[in-house]
């Protein structure tokens, strides 16, 4: 059969126009902006005089920026790994299950995925808040001083990012899961057969065969834990957000409460580097390490 | 067919008759960030505006999340021409606005307009809404923070004076002994404070150090020469009932609120906002015998935090406003501002003098025995980085909350503050 070449790109650049147009609109314009401002003495709104580097060099030693970098990797080292170990645990756990049993179990484990952020901060602060919330009584009845979770520098990171492993595991549970259940049960009788133990089946067929999945998983959880913001501002306002800063707040703090939109821009692209950088990084590590651990 | 054309024609007329009944009309699109119960007390002044102007002139009213999200939204609004005609804004705020160009003048000839002028205000309002000798905004109220005190548990401790206030408010000896007289009677943590939000007690620390006449910011520094050290006192005050136990530890604001009406805690340093809330919880029968009060002088004279709750009109970019709105617009501050004495049932303290002179404002209770307040208000320091939700407020209560819970000593966050203040500009 004789094909149009000529027609067929016609119509598949009308039938990609309207996403390449949307795309350049919201995406590649105001990325293309946002280098420009970051060059700029800008306000929030509109432009500056450019001040070539200036905004960068400042970030250097700016105080808060450094407090915002590090908290973000301490965030990121408390959550991506383990997050996706604790998602990785249950999935093999909900693998065993059978039937509706599973389904109901499964269930439980997404449900908080599906909460939005505001009602997973209340149902947290009731359960935490110095006050108030209910574990501080448990504190109370079982003799222990009471902890002021999300007011103290210590416990805030690691509290937040309990939290946020709760919240969002269930979509990397659902990832183990359809990982798992593609593993073809013959591999697992022939290893039976050959006597092997449940460790060694796991060591060097689950795991090794997991490992793209997991990779996956570790890739999705490492650029989302990089971004963090929502949970941070929210248990922070009103407390101590100084302490608390992690590289998107930074950037709201300078954009919207200072209005130093060039400042904030500088930061942004900073972060926007960081996360292509860690990203690939991750993702051709993990992909040529194949499992090697 | 005909009949369908018929049913068309009827249509367009009757949208056209609509049409011309409503240009007759003024709508005035209005934003304001308040929420709580003084948001139920303006919701009512506005339904009751609309009434009084009826085909005349119309509010359109949008409440917007307080803070950071309000001010965010007029500042991109007003920069795109598409921000409202009036709105609510803070007087704090106002330095800033003006620099980034988002405020239009209130210019003599709006006043005499509106029929208020710079005698009907406290010096010090006035003041706090002037930028260069040029006015940006009209007051509409005044809102200090105020010393509240359950009634029943002082005068059960025998801590109330004759005329039903708590004792020892004149001096820093004689009320920490009315806090450690209410601790022996029993009361677990005597005065419940916003520990846990550095924001909140910005305005505590900001009255102490106000009643040793430091300053915030002198010719652009922050904190030069004894401020500093004025303010290391106010934060060793408020540290030192932290470590006797006299205040509550990392409390924040729905709790501290909650510490008080509840019983638990018989005295709360809150703003005036909270007046309503005591005021319905007493009507439902919840709440005891309570009152509010100046803040005591810890220091050497009274002094208290205040900021002002005013009126503003949006500089929308590329957008005129036509004269006909304009004189709608003023028509509503100015009514707003006659019509304030049921604002004051909110707890704020009209800006409006007339109004606060009134014989029927002196019989308000609590209202009238604070606003003794008036004269003793001092107001953020006029600079781009003050106002509420905004820089300052934010080092402030990074280092607040870890000094007044006892976890760093007033000296160094002192040292932080300074540093990161004038790291600020």
């Amino acid at each position: 059969m004789l094909r149009n070449k000529r027609n067929e790109a016609i119509v598949a650049l009308l039938l990609i126009a309207p996403f390449v147009a949307i795309y350049g609109l919201i995406f590649v314009y105001p990325t293309i902006r946002l280098f420009i401002t970051s060059f700029q003495n800008a306000p929030l709104i509109g432009s500056g005089e450019f001040v070539g580097f200036d905004n960068y060099t400042r970030l250097w030693g700016d105080r808060r920026f450094n407090t915002a970098f590090w908290n973000t990797a301490y965030f990121v080292a408390i959550t991506v790994i383990p997050g996706a170990l604790v998602a990785f645990a249950i999935a093999l756990g909900v693998s065993r299950l059978k039937g509706r049993l599973q389904a109901l179990v499964l269930a439980l484990f997404f449900l908080p995925y599906i909460l939005p952020v505001s009602v997973v901060y209340l149902i947290w602060d009731w359960t935490l808040n110095f006050q108030f919330g209910i574990a501080m009584y448990v504190f109370d009845m079982l003799g222990v001083d009471r902890v002021p979770v999300f007011k103290s520098t210590v416990w805030f990171m690691p509290a937040v990012g309990v939290i946020t492993i709760w919240w969002t595991a269930g979509f990397s549970i659902l990832l183990f899961l359809a990982g798992l259940r593609s593993i073809p049960v013959e591999i697992y009788e022939a290893a039976a057969l050959d006597n092997a133990s449940r460790l060694t089946t796991f060591r060097q067929l689950t795991w090794p065969l997991m490992w793209p999945v997991t990779a996956l998983v570790l890739t999705i959880q490492l650029i989302l834990q990089l971004k963090i913001f929502d949970q941070v501002y929210l248990f922070s306002v009103g407390g101590r957000p100084n302490d608390n800063l992690v590289l998107v707040y930074y950037v709201f703090q300078r954009a919207f409460q200072y209005d130093q939109g060039g400042r904030a821009a500088a930061a942004a692209v900073v972060l926007f580097i960081l996360v292509i950088v860690v990203s690939v990084l991750n993702f051709q590590l993990t992909r040529l390490s194949k499992g090697r651990a | 067919m005909a009949k369908v054309f018929g049913v068309a024609m009827g249509a367009i007329v009757a949208a056209g008759v609509f049409a011309t009944a409503a240009q007759a009309q003024e709508t005035v699109t209005w934003w304001d960030f308040l929420s709580g119960g003084d948001g139920v007390r303006m919701k009512q002044l506005i339904s009751e505006f609309n009434a009084a102007h009826e085909g005349d002139i119309t509010i359109d009213a949008t409440t917007l999340e307080w803070g950071t999200p309000f001010y965010a939204k007029v500042r991109t609004s007003a920069a795109i021409g598409e921000g409202p005609d009036i709105m609510t804004y803070h007087a704090s705020r106002i330095p800033l606005a003006v620099s980034q160009g988002i405020l239009q003048q209130i210019t003599p000839d709006d006043w005499s307009t509106m029929g208020l002028s710079q005698a009907d205000y406290a010096s010090a309002t006035w003041d706090a809404v002037t930028v260069d000798g040029k006015q940006y905004a009209v007051p509409f109220d005044t809102h200090p923070i105020v010393l509240y005190y359950n009634k029943d548990a002082l005068a059960a401790a025998g801590l109330l004076t004759e005329d039903g206030k708590p004792k020892g408010l004149d001096s820093r000896e004689g009320f920490e002994a009315t806090l450690k007289g209410l601790q022996e009677a029993g009361a677990k943590f005597p005065l419940a404070s916003t520990t846990a939000d550095g924001t909140f007690m910005f305005r505590t620390v900001y009255s102490l150090v106000g009643q040793q006449d430091g300053e915030l910011m002198t010719d652009g520094e922050f904190l030069a020469g004894d401020n500093a050290e004025k303010l290391e006192n106010a934060l060793g005050v408020l540290q030192g009932w932290t470590n006797d136990g006299l205040q509550t530890t990392y409390t924040d604001y729905p709790a501290t609120v909650a510490l008080f009406t509840s019983g638990e805690s018989p005295m709360m340093i809150n703003g005036v906002w909270e007046v309503p809330t005591m005021i319905d919880l007493k009507d439902q029968g919840k709440l005891f015998e309570w009152g509010a009060v100046e803040l005591p002088v810890i220091f050497d004279h009274p002094a208290t935090y205040a900021d002002s709750h005013t009126f503003a009109i949006p500089a929308n970019a590329g957008k005129d406003m036509s004269p006909e709105k304009k004189t709608a617009v003023l028509e509503v501050i100015s009514w707003m501002a006659k019509n304030s004495l049921f604002w004051a049932t909110a707890g704020h303290i009209p800006a409006y003098g007339p109004v606060t002179q009134s014989a029927d404002y002196q019989a308000m209770q609590p209202n009238a025995t604070y606003s003794s307040v008036t004269e003793n208000m001092i107001f953020d320091p006029k600079s781009t980085l003050a106002g509420v939700a905004g820089p300052i407020y934010d080092v402030m209560s990074t280092y607040f909350v870890p000094t007044l819970n006892g976890e760093m000593e007033p000296a160094e966050a002192v040292e932080e503050i300074k540093y990161e203040l004038n790291d600020l500009q």
